[in-house]
């Protein structure tokens, strides 16, 4: 058949043996994206991930409100992460304005990090539990989460969706006894995250399906610019709360964890790890601070910035989160881009792919630490 | 480890979670427990007071129809109307009050730190949900009335686990 096809169209050659299959958009699993396989038999030969299914335009909206009521929508494209989302925000405006922040404002806002960090982390093990077929792994991480909810939910008054901080420190002073519930809670939730280990982490059945597959080597992780927890689990020690710190995570103590393989295994075992480490972090940050003191400085309404720009990032739950702001002397901001890391590291998706068995795409594909909604922004 | 060892420690581990007590809140039996009375903020210090926010709850005799918490939320979720009210109130010349859309309140609580005149809280309240629409405008008089909550779970931790009670 020889029929004109309209300009810029052209009909692409189909093997016999190559079928392409769209997993998503509505795919449960997928998230809000599409994952445009083309297996061989069992075997992926192609991949070629298409997100952009709930694009919202965070970046248009911010140049519309001021740098106060953009708080509330920069904080949605990753609800379980709310604050880390909005920490890099947060600090530019504070840079952009040249505020100073109190101490105590910087304790909390480490302590609400961290939780949220876990909080995120929590909720995309359970997912990564059920993507195994491992249901039991979803129930425990989804229940054991309430506890660090229940913390935020004291602290800033809303379970997901906080809008706690805000240029200056934070919205609210922690309520009378959170130290004692925290450390409570914080200390079991640390226990029970140890006992991932011998039903999920130690079970052989786990690592028979995670080990070896989607294997990035630690060039490939360079490369491809990968962050977080898969630059991580790649043998790769870049962690921004270390290298580039922000408020007081250089008064505190902690360490990085770092996997050498590279595979599956190790990039859904670092984010584990990490969330030990975060109540670490939360236990020592809850003895350094301040006992009292201001948590906010009081703005002008209508804060307006200079004719500057700023570029911040922090570590997420997903890796490195950075937001570039540029003022022109108006109350609301000329220009707000977020460069998030769930886009970075799908860019390995099609890497690792790549000859794997297409069983293999559900662990691959989530042990990327990817959330579509953060990635389409 | 050998493989046959990896799985039955596996199992062990959660055939021990038999014992342990559950977590589950049974919801609309027991409630969560809430710090405070709700957010509410201090314009003298320009600082909160840790609370839920949820359903706001506004006073009369405080509210000056100054409109700055309606001008808050047009950046946010443009919820808040400013309504004519019948009673006569001396500060409120005007006499006009927030009339708010929980259709479109996304619970941020920025109208709350916006008004200087200790006007406008948040409570504990959060269940609002309306078979229509027009049930989830709430009018200056609703927001005026104190809800009644009862909410007194919370979270215990005991040597078998963790439970909500
Ligand atoms: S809580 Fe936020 S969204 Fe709701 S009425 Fe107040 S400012 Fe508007
Ligand atoms: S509630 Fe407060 S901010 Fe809103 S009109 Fe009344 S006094 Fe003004």
């Amino acid at each position: 058949m020889t029929a004109e096809l309209p300009p810029g169209l052209a009909l692409q050659k189909v093997d016999e043996r190559i079928m392409t299959l769209n997993v998503g958009p509505q795919h449960p699993g997928s998230g809000h994206m599409r994952i445009i396989v083309q297996i061989d038999g069992d075997y992926i030969v192609a991949c070629d991930p298409d997100p952009g299914y709930v694009h919202r335009g965070e970046e248009k909206m911010a140049e519309y409100r001021n740098y106060i009521t953009n708080i509330p929508h920069l904080e949605r494209p990753v609800i379980h992460d709310s604050c880390n989302i909005l920490y890099p925000y947060v600090l530019g405006v504070e840079e952009l304005l040249g505020i100073e922040v109190p101490e105590r404002a910087k304790y909390i806002r480490v302590i609400a990090s961290e939780l949220n960090r876990c909080i995120y982390t929590m909720y995309w093990l359970a997912i990564y539990g059920i993507f195994l077929g491992h249901s039991t792994m979803f129930m425990w991480p989804a229940g054991d989460r309430e506890l660090l909810i229940d913390l935020m939910e004291k602290m800033s008054g809303a379970r997901v969706t906080h809008a706690h901080f805000v240029p200056g420190g934070v919205r609210n002073d922690l309520p009378p006894n959170f130290e004692d519930v925290c450390l409570r809670q914080v200390n079991y939730f640390e226990k029970r995250i140890k006992e991932y280990a011998a039903i999920f982490y130690d079970n052989p059945i786990l690592i028979a399906r995670t080990e070896k597959t989607g294997i990035l080597s630690r060039q490939d992780a360079i490369r491809l610019g990968t962050t977080g927890s898969v630059l991580r689990a790649s043998g790769v020690d870049y962690d921004l709360r270390k290298k580039e710190p922000y408020d007081v995570y250089d008064e505190l103590d902690f360490q990085t964890n770092v996997l050498k393989e590279g595979d599956s295994y190790a990039r859904s075992k670092v984010p584990w790890l990490d969330m030990m480490e975060s109540c670490r972090i939360i236990r020592h940050a809850l003895e350094k601070m301040p006992k009292s003191g201001s948590v906010r400085v009081k703005l002008k309404p209508n804060p307006k910035g200079g004719d500057d720009s700023v570029y911040k990032r922090v570590e997420s739950g997903r890796g490195s989160l950075g937001c570039y702001i540029v003022s022109d002397k108006k109350p609301e901001p000329y220009r707000v881009k977020l460069s998030v890391g769930s886009f970075r590291n799908l860019i390995a998706l099609p890497y690792l792919l790549k000859g794997e068995k297409l069983g293999n795409m559900p662990s691959v594909y989530w042990s990327l630490n990817y959330w579509p909604v953060e990635a389409d922004r | 480890m050998g493989t046959a060892t990896g799985i039955i420690k596996a199992l062990n581990s959660g055939i021990k979670h038999i014992a342990i007590k559950r977590f589950t809140l049974r919801y609309p039996e027991e409630k969560l427990k809430f710090v405070g009375d709700g957010y509410q903020f201090d314009p003298s210090t320009g600082v909160g007071i840790a609370g839920l926010k949820g359903r706001h709850m506004l006073f009369h005799d405080h509210c000056t129809g100054c409109q700055l918490c309606s001008i808050a939320c047009e950046g946010v979720a443009e919820a808040i109307a400013m309504v004519k009210v019948p009673d006569q109130q001396t500060q409120n010349k005007k006499s006009i009050m927030p009339q708010i859309d929980y259709g479109k309140c996304v619970f941020c609580g920025l109208c709350v730190d916006a008004c200087p005149f200790y006007a406008l809280y948040m409570t504990n309240d959060y269940e609002l949900s309306s078979f229509s629409k027009e049930g989830l405008i709430y009018t200056p008089a609703q927001l005026a009335v104190k809800p009644y909550v009862t909410q007194d779970s919370e979270i215990k931790i005991t040597d078998r686990g963790a439970t909500h009670g």
